[in-house]
């Protein structure tokens, strides 16, 4: 009798066990989803503390002066979204302190007021990041189409965890929501901090697969730029899939809107 | 009655008539001459089954049959001139109420061997009587200082 | 008889009515009466014959004393607050309306001396024609407005953000320190739901350190923003922001900082929640088992108004009390948290010093004995007083009587110098008031620093920079005041090119409408002070600062004694008496200067503390600390206040009065007075402005007797007064908590 039990049990836990195997937790990581940005504290480390001199490059001035220049000079602390992105660009893709600080010199407010603006914007990384960032969209729609096995495909590839920099310091993944491509969903970004804040950009790589990220990160190795927007040969831009199914002609005017009687 | 002539009889006998006479001492029986309440008891135990004695030599009776519900327990107490209820330890005070009817050497065993007091019987009116005494006491051993603020001590300069 | 009177008036309801309510018979909104006026019978009548219409609910006083000014007629507006018409001044937000029309609106982030942020969404009203209800704290009240607060829509709106609230807010109530004072402990008792909703974990916060005084459990924080707010704002710390966002939202610092701010404290009273609290206080004790007591304050010359919250013999915490024309309702750090000072280092019994140097406990009885008999060895010119920084005006009135009947008149109060003027009551006093201070444009400090000095005048100095982007100027030791100023010079220099017109800073100075020049009280102690105040008199004769309207020459003293100290007539009759003294009574005074003293001098000490003087004393009596007893003491802008025991005082100490008033009796030369009415009575003929408390007594000037310019003052730079804010009498120098605030946030 005893016997028989420990059988049913032990096929019950099997088939519990199978059960739990067949679904796995949606996403990629096995860590419960954290938020996207990182600590909202600032923790003192040898590449990132107050003490470390920072200063905008002679070029990057001379933007900065320019950035400047299209506020009222009273109301200078409305740049400070600019000239955080221009301290990014120049640091390789991420703030330290001593660059807010520098920025916060720049448009004379407290250091605590650009530190609030650069902890509210997930595009401004407080931490280090490869000088290929790697955005994947993870909001609704890009989910539903797909994003989360985008981003495994791209974590598994470069061998590394969301927010961490690859050994060779090249590539990071992270996550950004909506970025307004919903209607190529899936999608990523890849920001460039390779070439410095003169050759940045900030491309988006649409209707994405699990192996194109791959392609486009192996590109991007070999120092090619892979073909920006949709990367579904049929499609054009936003439009359907093997060109235009319906209105195919001029549209035509309003016929409620007759401009020129009223 | 006849029983307990046979059992004085009897005792008389195996302990000589004057071991006889110090054992009801010892037991009592010449205070129940002064005492009703310790002849009554005395009288009660007749035919009653002691269930056990505890640490101070209190018995502990019950009789089931022939007594009237709810004076089936009783104790006759050790010391025979001076009783009173506060005698009865904790672990018997369960079974001589009718809380419990385990008796008192059964529960023995609960009583915490770490903390677990002795217990003592109230001694009040008779001189080593358990005075409460407030936190703030002079006689509560542990007295404490309500003083809140703290003097300036003088030093030589 | 009151029935009578009642028939009486109501038979002349008609007439009274028509002369109290304007012509206009369709006149029916509500006109703002005070309390006292709705509690007289015929006003209460004539408001219910005048307001026909049954559905207007009976009339609500305005919540917290919310009064309304309006300047003119065409700037009032109607509005209607739960169907009741109130008039309120153009620019008032809807919670301000719902205020004066008697309807206290919840909230969290709005704050009325702070700006509005309206991110709590607490104070949700429905407004007619309003599609969603509005968050009444950031929307401006229009003409016509019907403003609804009890309906279900705004109840259910409230109830939701309550939920939202409570979602990430720790059910810890029992181990917070601000449980029983708690706003959202009170409004969840009206708008909170009986059970939760929320399954998943709640958010966590990493707690700050904000260093000594403020303890934080950021889990707790309702993102209110009001500690934001009031350190960018009032304290003018640009230290707190709020960091993150969405869920991950949280106040901090960002970088490891503490808060250097003289009136960090008051985080704790505006934090709405548990997340911000004192740490000296925590798991001290509750709020409801303590006896507050409505004192105020004498750390500085401010005379703040504050609540001695005591359980038992023991001062638990401080906490201010509103005053608008003083304090308003902040205090500083030393004041809220140098409490713990008056439970250490106490003298609480009569002390003699042996042969041997040392210290023996003795009887009142030998100690008044001795000390008379050796009053009565010395000469009288010899018999020297000096009334400490924190004494009150009734001791300082005895002292004074005292001696002179022992035939001294030398009576000094520590701080005033030594040969201070007492004539001309503007020479000592802020003569703008605090309050009046907002109405300056141009503020001239010299060799003072209100930051340090009295952080609430400081705190008045940058209300009005802020709001009015009034100019300051400063001359004294380089500062950090926490607005924007002009550093002209750091000593007499400066004001001398500013009183011939020399300098720069003369044209703003001439162009301002309400100057307001700031004399710091380091200045009574130089020997120059008399050439500094005539050079700043004549800056000021020549900026019109002061005018029948406006009197903007101000001194800004330093101690709670000094005012009325002076008022009384302190005034030592010798340059140098202390160093001739051979009897020196020391009555509190530990900041004077004790290496003059000759060692053959006889020195009582009178005080509630073992500082600095006890180690001259050859005699202490204790006497009782500013909690402890009942006393006058007048602020820098002369106005009376009187202090109320709030804890038993301690061992054998007595009232500094009644100490006198025994030895003057064991002396042989009895003074008049047994009570402190009679005290007080006495004091009436000397000063009888310190009789009137909570008023302000405004001092005349008359330009004529004041001493001519002269040019003799010494180049040397103008001194700080204060070298520790933080430990600045001997209460606070007893103070644990003012020790680590020192030591923490005062190293550079």
């Amino acid at each position: 009798m005893i016997a028989s039990t420990g059988r049913l049990v032990g096929r019950r836990l099997s088939e519990i066990r199978h059960i739990f195997r067949q679904s796995p937790i949606v996403g990629s990581s096995n860590a419960p989803r954290r938020f996207s940005t990182a600590l909202n504290y600032h923790i003192d480390s040898p590449d990132n503390n107050p003490d470390m001199p920072w200063e905008f490059s002679e070029a990057n001035k001379e933007r900065a002066k320019e950035i400047l220049s299209h506020y009222p000079s009273n109301y200078k602390q409305s740049a400070v979204i600019p000239l955080l992105d221009l301290a990014q660009q120049q640091h390789g893709g991420w703030l330290p302190v001593s660059a807010m600080n520098a920025v916060a010199k720049v448009i004379e407010v407290a250091p605590i007021r650009v530190y609030e603006v650069a902890t509210f914007y997930s595009m401004f990384n407080r931490t280090n990041v490869g000088k290929y960032h790697l955005l994947v969209c993870g909001t609704t729609p890009c989910m539903i189409r797909g994003s989360r096995g985008i981003e495994e495909a791209l974590l598994k590839h470069l061998g590394v965890k969301r927010n961490e920099v690859t050994k060779d310091g090249m590539f990071s993944v992270g996550e950004m929501e909506c970025m307004g491509c919903c209607v190529n969903a899936p999608m990523i970004t890849v920001a460039d901090y390779s070439k410095g804040s003169e050759g940045y950009t900030y491309n988006y790589y649409e209707d994405v697969t699990p192996e194109r990220v791959v392609d486009i990160v192996e590109m991007l190795k070999r120092g090619e730029t892979p073909p920006v927007g949709t990367q579904n040969k049929l499609r054009i831009r936003g439009g359907p899939e093997g060109g235009n199914t319906t209105l195919l002609g001029e549209p035509k005017p309003p016929q409620c809107r007759d401009l020129d009687a009223c | 009655m006849a029983s307990v002539v046979k059992g004085v009889v009897k005792a008389i006998r195996e302990k000589g008539i004057r071991n006889f006479f110090n054992v009801l001492i010892e037991d009592g029986y010449a205070n129940c001459l002064l005492d009703g309440n310790l002849l009554q008891t005395k009288i009660h135990s007749i035919g009653g089954k002691l269930v056990g004695v505890d640490q101070f030599g209190n018995k502990y009776y019950e009789k089931i049959e022939n007594t009237q519900y709810g004076r089936h327990r009783w104790v006759e107490y050790g010391d025979k001139s001076r009783y009173n209820a506060s005698q009865v330890p904790p672990e018997w005070h369960g079974w001589l109420h009718f809380i419990t009817d385990h008796t008192g050497d059964e529960l023995l065993m609960l009583k915490p061997k770490r903390y677990g007091v002795a217990h003592k019987q109230n001694y009040s009116g008779a001189g080593d009587e358990y005075i409460y005494h407030s936190k703030g006491h002079a006689l509560n051993p542990g007295q404490r200082d309500w003083t809140r603020y703290q003097p300036w001590q003088p030093t030589k300069t | 008889m009151g029935f009578f009177v009642l028939r009486a008036l109501q038979r002349s309801r008609t007439p009274l009515s028509r002369l109290l309510s304007p012509q206009n018979p369709t006149f029916q909104s509500r006109w703002i009466t005070s309390t006292t006026d709705l509690h007289k019978p015929e006003a209460s009548a004539a408001a219910a014959s005048e307001a026909p219409r049954p559905e207007i609910p009976p009339p609500r006083t305005p919540v917290g004393g919310a009064r309304v000014h309006i300047s003119s007629p065409e700037d009032a507006i109607e509005v209607f607050v739960d169907g009741y018409p109130v008039k309120i001044p153009k620019g008032m937000t809807v919670l301000q309306a719902c205020e004066v029309a008697g309807v206290d609106i919840p909230r969290f982030c709005y704050h009325s001396r702070l700006s509005i942020a309206g991110n709590c969404r607490m104070c949700l009203v429905e407004v007619e024609k309003s599609p969603k209800p509005v968050a009444s704290c950031a929307m401006p009240a229009l003409p016509g407005m019907k403003i609804k607060t009890n309906t279900p829509v705004a109840k259910k709106a409230r109830e939701g953000v309550m939920e939202f609230l409570l979602m990430n807010h720790p059910l810890d109530c029992p181990i917070c320190d601000q449980g029983g004072e708690c706003d959202l402990q009170d409004q969840s008792m009206a708008f909170g739901s009986d059970r939760g909703r929320f399954t998943e974990m709640k958010r966590s916060v990493v707690d700050k350190n904000l260093g000594p005084l403020v303890k934080t459990v950021m889990t707790r924080c309702i993102q209110c923003t009001r500690c934001v707010r009031f350190a960018t704002e009032v304290a003018g710390v640009q230290d707190l922001g709020m960091l993150g966002r969405g869920s991950g939202e949280e106040i901090g610092t960002y970088v490891e900082k503490l808060m250097t701010s003289e009136l960090s404290g008051n985080v704790i009273d505006i934090c709405p929640v548990g997340a911000l609290t004192s740490k000296p206080f925590a798991f001290k004790a509750r709020n409801w088992e303590m006896k507050g007591t409505e004192t105020i304050d004498v750390t500085d010359a401010v005379g703040s108004n504050i609540r001695v919250d005591s359980r038992g013999p023991e001062v638990m915490r401080v906490v201010p009390r509103l005053n608008e024309d003083i304090n308003e309702e902040w205090i500083s750090d030393k004041t809220r948290f140098f409490y713990d000072g008056l439970k250490r280092q106490r003298l609480n019994d009569p002390m003699i010093r042996g042969p041997d140097g040392r210290f023996k406990s003795v009887s009142w009885r030998d100690a008044l004995a001795v000390v008379a008999e050796v009053m009565h060895q010395v000469k009288p010119e010899e018999i020297v007083g000096i009334a400490g920084q924190l004494s009150d005006a009734e001791s300082m009135i005895a002292l004074k009587d005292f001696l002179n009947k022992m035939g001294s008149n030398n009576v000094l109060c520590e701080g005033n110098g030594i040969h201070p003027h007492a004539d001309l009551r503007s020479n000592f006093l802020l003569n703008t008031n605090i309050g009046g201070l907002e109405r300056a444009d141009v503020f001239l400090l010299v060799g003072s620093q209100p930051r340090i000095e009295a952080p609430m005048v400081n705190a008045r100095i940058r209300k009005t920079v802020r709001a009015t982007h009034a100019k300051v100027a400063y001359i004294g030791p380089p500062t950090d005041l926490n607005y924007d100023h002009q550093h002209l010079g750091e000593g007499p220099q400066t004001l001398l090119e500013i009183a011939e017109g020399r300098h720069p800073f003369c044209s703003t100075l001439l162009s301002a409408k309400n100057p307001a020049i700031i004399i710091g009280a380091g200045i009574f102690e130089r020997n120059d002070r008399d050439a500094i105040f005539a050079a700043v008199e004549t800056i000021a004769k020549h900026s019109k600062a002061i005018r029948p309207d406006w009197n903007g020459f101000n001194v800004l003293l330093l101690n709670a004694a000094q005012a009325a100290a002076l008022d009384l007539g302190l005034i030592p009759e010798s340059k140098n008496c202390i160093g001739s003294a051979k009897f020196l009574y020391l009555m509190g005074a530990d900041d004077v200067n004790l290496e003059g003293v000759s060692n053959d001098a006889f020195v009582l000490y009178q005080g509630h503390h073992g500082d600095r003087s006890v180690y001259r004393a050859n005699i202490i009596f204790p006497s009782s600390a500013f909690t402890e007893k009942e006393g006058t003491y007048e602020n820098t802008e002369g106005c009376a206040q009187q202090t109320v025991p709030a804890v038993p005082t301690v061992g054998d100490a007595r009232d500094d009065w009644k100490i006198v008033r025994a030895l003057s009796e064991v002396a042989g030369s009895c003074l008049p007075y047994d009570s402190l009415a009679a005290i007080r009575a006495r004091i009436r003929a000397v000063a009888p402005n310190l009789l009137s408390t909570d008023e302000r007594e405004p001092a005349t000037v008359s330009a004529d007797v004041k001493p001519e310019f002269q040019y003799n003052m010494s180049m040397s730079g103008f001194k700080s007064a204060v070298e520790n804010f933080y430990m600045t009498d001997s209460i606070s120098r007893a103070s644990k908590i003012m020790a680590q605030c020192s030591a923490s946030l005062l190293k550079k």
